[in-house]
């Protein structure tokens, strides 16, 4: 296996930081030669980033609210078993 | 032994994170929010059992994919593993790179068009096996152990099924944008 098909066989993990010391070395020497496997992982770095931006929502703001009293109304109840 | 008087002060600060992956699982406000609060009654009640100093978000995050699993898996179909089929590597940089032609970082450039609505529909398109994995590890940030625990499934299981999942969301982007007019498929 080449250098290229090897870092983009493992593109995932490393971003993910999820490979051995030693792996994760040999990819980044790679990268560090390579401008094409380079503009890869940072389109794949970016994606992420956009995704884990993208892809949250905000609650509503009286569900904290609505959680205390959740909480609230069941340590009431507990008490009254005692 | 956590205390369970302390579990509103150690839970809140997660409520919002909670909501938005059951708001990703559900694909519907009212039963996110459903899925919140029986999630916070359930570690509420069960607080005595979790062992402070571990991992806090993990567990709760586990809850909560049980409660929505134990829920909802029921309605839905199950999903098709063949249609998802093999994608090549790095699918969307290549098809904008196909796309863009010579034009140096257009890859780059194209994901500023995309909007967060279609960051979400490409989330909530993707069958559930490989939407719970893809949202716990890029929108979440959780580790492959962590995932492991929280779906309760092999590290292995974990890892093709997010290697599979990230493929199908970058097709499904790639369909977006070609959807929306924001590239022109040649196809």
């Amino acid at each position: 296996m080449n250098g290229c098909e090897n870092a983009i066989e493992y593109v995932y993990q490393y971003l993910d930081d999820e490979l051995t010391v030693s792996r994760s070395a040999r990819i980044k020497w790679h990268l560090k030669r390579c401008g094409h496997c380079t503009d890869a992982f940072t389109f794949e770095t970016l994606l992420k980033e956009r995704i884990a931006a993208g892809g949250k929502t905000a609650p509503p703001e009286e569900l904290f609210d609505t959680l205390r009293a959740l909480i609230e109304q069941e340590r009431n109840t507990g008490d009254s078993d005692c | 032994m956590a205390d369970q008087a302390n579990f509103e002060q150690d839970a809140m600060q997660y409520a919002s994170q909670l909501y938005s992956a059951a708001l990703r699982m559900t694909r519907n406000p009212a039963d996110a929010e459903d899925v919140v609060q029986e999630t916070f009654l359930k570690a509420y009640r069960a607080y005595d059992s979790f062992t402070e100093g571990t991992n806090l978000k993990a567990w709760l995050y586990r809850i909560l994919t049980n409660t929505y699993i134990n829920k909802y898996r029921k309605k839905q179909r199950r999903p098709s593993e063949v249609e998802l089929g093999e994608l090549q590597d790095l699918y969307l940089y290549k098809r904008l790179g196909e796309h863009s032609g010579a034009r140096e970082s257009a890859e780059d450039e194209a994901l500023d068009m995309f909007v967060d609505e279609d960051i979400i529909e490409a989330l909530e398109s993707l069958p559930e096996n490989f939407r719970l994995p893809v949202l716990y590890a890029d929108v979440e940030g959780f580790s492959y152990k962590e995932i492991a625990e929280i779906l309760d499934v092999p590290i292995g299981t974990v890892m093709s099924r997010l290697h599979r999942g990230r493929k199908a969301l970058q097709r499904k982007l790639w369909n977006v944008a070609v959807d929306h007019g924001l590239v022109e498929s040649d196809e």
